[in-house]
């Protein structure tokens, strides 16, 4: 079963990912409170599609079946699941703890 | 869809506009291309003057856009070139936010692509479009592969940047991938971007 601490694990090493793919003047700190996307952003559309593609494919891979992060459900709901970290980590959480 | 026509050399999306490159933008252009983000791309103009130059001798049958806040900041610049209209496909390329400031918080890349789709796809009617990226441009290639693009093969140390060797990934999309990939992802993307936090 996929924890808490083990999305949060994927979720920082998306973002680490990114951090080694920035120049040195867009590193930004990796927290469990690092806004994402949207107002006050950390990431811009390239950076957050990168975070999506590696995110989506590891929990997939620890679940052994595919989630999806940016399908009608994930759009719809009352608070961004991009909004930062704590938003995305409750989010996959949700998508985790369904049968 | 977005007002998409090219009648004016403007299209108009709800965060961004796209319109035709300029002498006058020979400063700001060579600015961008100096910049860390631009790294991964061919080395281009050694100075304004040469980058005025450049963009003074572009075809008229390129479409060479600025990006464009709707409130008239310059973010960046993107065009589509190689149009072909016997065999309709088309080349994008020259993709770039120069002001990664000014675009945080805004889905502007993401619309600026749309547009220039929608260019190719529904305005000029063409089947494909292509591209290639540096092979260690890798946050470009996930996000042009998330956006629907699939990989056709590579040109092997094609680029020499930053001192070393790097392949040309070459991408292509359909226009039935464009209408079943591209259109939704895209629209996600905007969405997510457009909502307040």
């Amino acid at each position: 079963m996929l924890t808490r601490d083990g999305v949060l694990e994927i979720i920082f090493r998306a973002l680490n990912n990114l951090n080694d793919e920035m120049g040195p003047d867009d590193k930004f700190d990796v927290t469990p409170t690092t806004k994402l996307f949207g107002a006050d952003a950390t990431l811009d559309s390239l950076a957050l599609v990168s975070v999506i593609v590696d995110v989506e494919g590891d929990v997939s891979s620890a679940l052994d079946r595919s989630i999806s992060l940016t399908d009608d459900r994930a759009m719809s709901q009352k608070i961004s699941p991009f909004d930062d970290v704590q938003t995305l980590l409750n989010y996959i959480m949700e998508l985790v703890n369904e049968a | 869809m977005a007002n998409v026509t090219e009648a004016h050399g403007v299209l108009q999306g709800d965060y961004v506009t796209l319109r035709r490159m300029r002498v006058d933008d020979a400063a700001i252009t060579f600015g961008w291309r100096q910049a860390e983000r631009a790294r991964m791309l061919n080395a281009g103009a050694a100075n304004v003057e040469q980058q005025a130059n450049w963009i003074a001798g572009r075809p008229a049958s390129e479409y060479n856009y600025i990006i464009e806040l709707n409130n008239g900041t310059p973010i960046g610049m993107l065009s589509l070139v190689g149009v072909d209209k016997t065999n309709r496909h088309a080349e994008t390329g020259r993709f770039l936010i120069g002001e990664e400031e000014a675009a945080k918080g805004v889905p502007a890349a993401v619309e600026a692509m749309k547009l220039l789709y929608e260019l190719a796809f529904d305005e000029l009617k063409l089947v494909r479009v292509h591209g290639t990226v540096a092979s260690e441009n890798k946050l470009m290639l996930k996000w042009q592969k998330y956006l629907g693009m699939k990989e056709e093969g590579r040109l092997r140390q094609h680029y020499f940047i930053d001192g070393s060797w790097q392949d040309a990934v070459c991408l292509g999309l359909l226009e039935e991938e464009y209408r079943s990939v591209s259109l939704p992802r895209m629209a996600v993307l905007m969405k997510v971007g457009a909502k307040p936090a």
